[in-house]
């Protein structure tokens, strides 16, 4: 509770997620063919989740909670969302793949946050802070989807690197106690 | 319902579960990508979604009275319409800017089979499948129709197509009678002999000189063929084709060249369909199937270069693995077509049609290798392939492109839209209409207008009669399309 990292960067990525989550869709939405694949697309995402939420809850080391690869790996997501030229044509073979990994991560994120003194204190703060930058957002007129969702990418592997920093900085600490 | 809880707390069974699911979305991914045509939002496009443009609206009659009433409605509203199919023409003329747009998919039965006369009687929204299916059973075929059975029968006449057949003419012969809806709103029934020659501006016509209601069309036996090809030289081809016309046991006929850098507009291969004894009254209509392989060795050949080439090499192997099989006359006339679409943000992929005469067929392959490049890979413009098919000569229709005996080149290919990639494709295209023209060829009007009105003029002399006539019998100028706006009017 007193680390700052364990203060903030769930807070972050909680309304980091909900914030690009409607740029999330405009882009879904363009590289789905179907509303049934856009529909199935979510699905799968919704399927890993759920794998992804039961593995971090099976888990029996808990304090080990391997976040720092969570970050890094839902940044490197949403930095290849952003890279990915909508041209081509193994685009929904890969868009498949790309929920499948970010419904695991996110399932994981999920089920660790949940079991955090913080949950209940960021809930709240979450959806304050959504509100007000969807707001926000709301006067921002020209930004292309890929756009948001590439800095939330850079976001998360910067969180990533934060908390590598703070896992480093505990393990110099609890040594010497 | 326990079980099924115990199961959710497990990783791996959830593991399993996405893993099933993915494989399924993998396999159901569909090939069919292309979103066109015609939409309640107010903006039209028509197969190649080249010429998007705002229209009024889109109508559905239900019934011939209706329809009728639609058109006599237009004449007095000073109203346009443009009819519609399914839009596989590409050229914007199956709707009109600010026009209403008739949706003639709803006027879709087989009304009537007459076995000892063999003919049906069919409404213009159906397509060939339809027909195919009610025929078929009965031993019965159609004696033209285009290689694929997707087209409607109202769009298939106005265009004045043709296929693989080459013994029974064009297709519009194979038609007895017609009821149509003219532009003042009467319907008539029409056959060739009709002293107004409503069929020689129907036929050909893209829907500006009346409502195709219904056809009566006559079939033939559906025949068991057995598949002959070859591969040549296309210096050789012409006269073999003269042969082979000769050769009354030569039902249906056509031919592929090469686009492949290797052996480019110099290799051809042609498949032959012999009559054979056998009618045949089992066989199931085939269906679209493979279609992820064959896509996947179209979208190799798509690369050009030494893919190209590979891509040549495959189908060579497959036209050879054919040979001596037998297929019956309905099959033939419904090639797979889905394993064609292609989608690609940015990029289209468009047909021409340029119509030869059959002793300039040589000549003209050889001058076209100085219009288009032999290796395309690093080129905007990019050829797929070319068929070839027989168009006997068509003395009825008025925009006739037959005039003589004649080779159609099928020409499938593919550029990208920025203004200048267009442009450029505008331009290969116009010098590959002047070469055409030049040997006393025509070029295909259903597709994108590439080609200048000059040169729809030297191609069509009759244009100015056409012209006239569609003022004489369309005074308010009710029946209107993009492609009448842009080169006749």
């Amino acid at each position: 509770m007193n680390h700052k990292g364990t203060r903030y960067l769930p807070l972050v990525v909680t309304v980091g997620q909900v914030v690009i989550f409607p740029y999330y869709i405009i882009w879904l939405k363009e590289v789905s063919l179907t509303f049934t694949l856009f529909a199935w697309f979510f699905a799968a995402f919704s399927f890993a989740a759920a794998w992804g939420y039961q593995i971090a809850q099976s888990r029996t080391n808990k304090d080990h909670s391997y976040l720092m690869f969570i970050y890094a790996g839902m940044g490197i997501v949403y930095i290849l969302i952003g890279a990915i030229k909508n041209s081509s044509d193994i685009l929904p073979y890969a868009v498949i793949l790309l929920q499948v990994i970010l419904g695991l991560l996110q399932g994981y994120f999920r089920a660790w946050h949940a079991e955090q003194d913080t949950y209940h204190l960021h809930a709240v703060h979450h959806y304050l802070i959504v509100g007000c930058a969807m707001i926000g957002f709301s006067f921002v007129k020209i930004i292309s989807p890929v756009v948001v969702i590439t800095i939330f990418g850079i976001l998360m592997c910067m969180c990533a690197v934060w908390e590598l920093m703070r896992n480093e900085k505990k393990k110099t600490i609890i040594p010497g106690k | 319902m326990q079980t099924i809880a115990l199961l959710v707390k497990k990783p791996w069974f959830l593991g399993s579960l996405v893993v099933v699911f993915v494989s399924v979305i993998l396999w159901n991914i569909p090939i069919e990508k292309r979103k066109y045509g015609l939409t309640q939002s107010g903006l039209v496009t028509d197969y190649t979604g080249l010429l998007p443009e705002r229209i009024e609206r889109v109508v559905k009659a239900e019934n011939r009275s209706e329809l009728q009433r639609i058109v006599k409605q237009a004449n007095v509203d000073g109203q346009q319409i443009a009819i519609a199919g399914l839009q596989h023409s590409q050229g914007g003329h199956t709707y009109y800017k600010n026009g209403v747009v008739l949706d003639m998919r709803t006027f879709n039965r087989v009304l009537e089979i007459d076995e000892r006369q063999k003919t049906v009687r069919v409404e213009a929204g159906a397509t060939w499948e339809d027909v195919q299916e009610a025929i078929q059973p009965l031993g019965l075929a159609l004696k033209v129709t285009q290689s694929q059975s997707i087209f409607t029968i109202g769009g298939s006449l106005s265009v004045n197509a043709h296929g693989r057949d080459i013994r029974f003419g064009s297709m519009a012969e194979t038609i007895k009678e017609m009821t149509i809806i003219t532009p003042e709103g009467d319907i008539k029934t029409i056959t060739r002999e009709d002293p107004d020659e409503w069929m020689k501006y129907i036929f050909g016509g893209y829907g500006l000189f009346g409502v195709i209601v219904d056809v009566t069309v006559d079939v033939t036996e559906n025949k068991l063929y057995t598949v002959q090809t070859e591969k040549m030289k296309i210096d050789a081809y012409a006269s073999y084709f003269d042969q082979l016309l000769n050769d009354q046991n030569m039902a249906m006929h056509y031919a592929r060249v090469s686009v492949a850098p290797s052996s480019f507009l110099d290799e051809m291969y042609v498949i032959n369909y012999k009559q054979t004894e056998k009618r045949d009254y089992v066989t199931a209509l085939k269906k679209e199937r493979s279609v992820r392989l064959t896509k996947l060795a179209l979208d190799i050949g798509r690369h050009g270069g030494a893919l190209e080439n590979l891509f040549w090499g495959t189908q060579k192997r497959y036209i050879a693995s054919i040979d001596g099989k037998e297929i019956t006359r309905n099959n033939v006339m419904r090639s797979e077509s889905t394993f064609m679409e292609y989608t690609k943000p940015g990029r289209v992929e468009v047909l021409q049609e340029f119509f030869i005469p059959v002793h300039r067929f040589e000549a003209y392959m050889n001058e076209l290798k100085n219009i288009i490049p032999a290796n395309d890979k690093n080129e905007d413009f990019k050829i797929h392939n070319i068929t070839i098919r027989y168009a006997a000569a068509d003395p009825f229709t008025i925009l006739n492109y037959a005039k003589e005996d004649m080779f159609g080149l099928v020409v499938l290919m593919q550029h990208g839209l920025k203004e200048e990639q267009i442009s450029e494709a505008t331009s290969i295209i116009q010098n590959w209409t002047h070469l055409t023209l030049d040997h006393g060829g025509t070029y295909y009007l259903p597709y994108y207008r590439y080609q200048t009105k000059e040169q729809f003029r030297r191609s069509y002399p009759q244009w100015e009669k056409f012209a006239e006539e569609k003022l004489r019998r369309d005074p308010n100028n009710v029946f209107q399309n993009m492609f009448y706006d842009y080169y006749v009017k």
